[in-house]
Formats: C-alpha cells, structure tokens, sequence
C-alpha cells in the first residue's frame, strides 16, 4: 500500500481543500478570529469527515446506487449533531462561540465530496484516512489563518496576551471576515509559489 | 444481491434511518443533563453581568457559587406587583428561556403571569424581558437600583439574528453599555425607547438603536416596553418603599 502515504499528503499539501480545491472558504472566514474556535472546528471537521468516510465506505457495496446522496447525508448529518451535541455538553462556550458553523459542517463540500469521490471506491481503512487527512488539509489552514487573525486583531494567542503585552496597538480589520480572505489569498498565493505543479497554465 | 430494487431501496433508507434516528435520541437524552447544567449556569451568567457583578466565568461551579453568595432573594411578582411565589435561591433555582416564554403570552395580553425578579444584597434587581427579534425570540435581563427606575446595567440575548447586525444585541459591549445610568419613566408614552437614528439628546429613558439591524432593535424596544410595563406596579411599589 504505498499510496497509503499519497492518500494522506495529497489533501494536505497538493490537494488541500481549502487553498487548492477553494472548498469551504465560508466557515473558514467566520471561525478564524480566534485561535480556541479554530481549533475546535478543526476537530470537529477532522472527526466528521473521518468518521463519516469510515461509515460510507464500510457500507459501499450495501448502499443502493439511486439513493447513495441521500444515505451519505443521512450519515453526515447524525455525525454533525452527535459532534455539536457533545460540543453543547462538554464545552458550551465554543459550542456558542462557533454557533450556526458547527451544524453548518454538513453543508461543507469537503465532506460530502471525499465520501463520493473516496470512500465509496476504497476500502474502509485508507477511507477513514482520506477523511482524516482532508479535516487536517483544512484544519491546518484555519489554524493558520486564526494564528495571524488573533495575534495581530486582539494581540492574544489562545487568549493569552502575546502583542499586546508589549504595546501592540490591536488592528480592527483582522477581526473582520474581509480579512480572512485576504489572509486565505495570501496562503494560496505562498502556497502556489512555493509549488510550481498546482499553478494553472 | 440486487441493491438497486425498489424493495431493497425502500428497505435500506428506513433501516438506516430508524437506526441513526436511534442514535441521536440516545445520545441527546445522555447528555441533557450537562447540557441543561451548562444553560442555567449561562443564564445566571447572564443575569450577574446585567447587574454588573464581575465574577469568574470559568466555570459552572463558580458562576453558581457567586449567585447563591450574593442573591437575597428570588420572587415572582404578579400584574398587580405582590409576590406570588418564590424561587428557591438555595439551589439556584431560575426561569429559564422557556419559562419566560411561556409567561410571555400572559404578559403580552396584560393578563395572568407571574414572572421572576432577583434581588441581590447590595440592592441590585434583575428583571428578565422577553420578545421577538428578527428571526427569533430575543431575551435579556435590565438591571435596576432600588428605587427600580434607575438602570444599572442591561445583557441580551437572541435565538438566530444575525451575527454582526442584530447580534450585536448581545456582542457588542457599547450598545448594552448605553443603558447603564439611563432611566425608566412610566409616565413617558413609552417606559423606555430605542431610537432608531439616535436617541434625543439628554432624554433619560432612550438610547441609540444599532443600525443596520431596525427589526432587532425594534422587537427589542417591544419586548423591553411590554415587560418592563408588567413590572410597573412592583416597581411603583419598591420605588415607594
């Protein structure tokens, strides 16, 4: 299984969903302002596109073909309640905090689409992984983006003073959604250049 | 097998639907009691910012702990301002969401209700409103000083408005500031008003309403007034004591 190593970089780095496929860049600009949210929605991601693969492919060759998108949003959709259900009960202040963006998950294109294009063709295990892999291509560029937006708007990481211990005047505008896209423009912009092969001609 | 037969479809989705129908309902009545837990340490959470208490929010523990410390007492108070009945302070007993929303009928019709005040030890009373914002109910707590008109502080919550519009009901921190040190007058047409535009300068019982977000701030000014003009007779009455 040597494309084991494959199936987890490519959606990380060749493949990532949100600089190279530019897919769920809405939640990606509400959950970034400040680190704790992010990371929590990464995980959150990262279990529900895992979870979810793993329960699709395991069904594959049960899953009758004319209703195959509605059993995969079925899925999706228990996994999403059972994380924000959880999120409600052990940690309520995120839970409120990302709000509307956790049940919003299942609308996030990178699930449903590792599930049709992945899962349903591969066996359980390198589906969990591509799952898994796509929540951290994802998570990795929220926590990116968060890192640069709670540092320089609020002069805090994790909530802890960093900048603004040291005088740092905080910038309103990277509180803002506007500046997230900038930022995620900035990502795929040093992401494209750093490699060459993802470059449209 | 043949997956693709009408039977075989028909037969999967509901399997697959009553199993995954199952799971959920298992696990929302196995965590309901944290997640019950966590709302009332919220609300009263919310309750002590409105009185401008300021406490350690880090936990559940703690916020009850600094409610049962400093409340004197909780009542519920009737149309014609007598209390009715009592909140057992002991155990942090409060009305909830769902049960200012069921006394929200009674208060709207200026008929039977009986809705909560919680008076602190240093004076404070916290009054609880109830209404429709936008998209969905809009609640919050207005605190008031002894006399019960003068405003102490004020925290609102919503349901569903949009975050960065109506939202800012709850998330910004300057427009519930605004109510610190206003006051209420009954004997003005309205209790208390949110001017869209921006409140009439030196008028005590008005304030700016958030722009950009006119229905908020309406359903807003309507529950505050429809409330507040419920407490009228309790507060006539504190204010005379």
């Amino acid at each position: 299984m040597a494309n084991l190593k494959e199936t987890i970089l490519n959606p990380i780095l060749k493949g990532n969903p949100i600089t190279v496929l530019i897919l769920g860049i809405c939640s990606s600009l509400a959950v970034t302002v400040e680190l704790k949210g992010a990371c929590v929605m990464a995980l959150s991601v990262i279990i529900v596109t895992g979870v979810s693969s793993l329960i699709c492919s395991l069904l594959r060759k049960t899953i009758p073909n004319r209703v195959r998108i509605i059993i995969q949003l079925v899925v999706v959709a228990m996994m999403v309640i059972l994380v924000d259900q959880v999120l409600k009960a052990f940690a309520y202040a995120i839970d409120k905090q990302l709000s509307v963006y956790i049940g919003l998950i299942i609308t996030n294109c990178i699930v449903m689409g590792r599930i049709e294009a992945f899962a349903l063709g591969n066996k359980v295990w390198p589906s969990f992984l591509d799952g898994v892999a796509n929540g951290v291509g994802y998570g990795l560029i929220l926590i990116i983006v968060a890192f640069f937006r709670e540092l320089l708007g609020s002069g805090t990481l994790f909530g802890i003073p960093v900048l603004s211990a040291i005088g740092y005047t905080n910038n309103g505008l990277m509180i803002l959604p506007p500046m997230a896209l900038i930022l995620i423009g900035c990502i795929i912009w040093v992401h494209r250049s750093i490699d060459k092969s993802i470059q449209e001609k | 097998m043949n997956t693709n037969s009408n039977v075989y479809t028909v037969i999967y989705t509901t399997i697959v639907c009553v199993l995954v129908a199952a799971i959920l309902a298992f696990a929302s009545q196995a965590l309901k009691p944290m997640q019950d837990a966590n709302e009332k340490a919220e609300t009263i959470g919310q309750i002590l910012k409105a009185a401008q208490f300021d406490f350690d929010d880090s936990s559940n523990d703690a916020i009850l702990a600094f409610y049962k410390e400093n409340v004197a007492s909780a009542i519920l108070v009737d149309a014609t301002g007598a209390k009715v009945g009592e909140l057992n302070t002991a155990d942090a007993a409060i009305y909830g969401t769902s049960d200012l929303k069921a006394q929200n009928y009674g208060v709207k019709d200026e008929t039977e209700y009986s809705i909560p005040v919680y008076i602190f030890k240093n004076g404070t009373s916290v009054l609880p409103i109830y209404g429709a914002g936008l998209w969905g109910p809009v609640w919050g707590y207005i605190a008031v000083d002894k006399t019960g008109l003068n405003i102490v502080g004020a925290y609102f919550d919503h349901a569903s408005e949009t975050p960065g519009l109506g939202g800012k009901i709850k998330d910004d921190p300057g427009f519930r500031a605004q109510f610190e040190g206003k006051k209420l007058d009954f004997s003005d047409d309205k209790t208390f008003s949110i001017v869209k535009g921006g409140a009439p300068e030196g008028k005590a019982n008005a304030i700016d309403a958030i722009s950009g977000a006119t229905m908020t701030s309406k359903g807003l000014d309507e529950a505050i007034n429809t409330w507040i003009d419920a407490y009228k007779n309790y507060l006539n009455k504190a204010e005379e004591e």
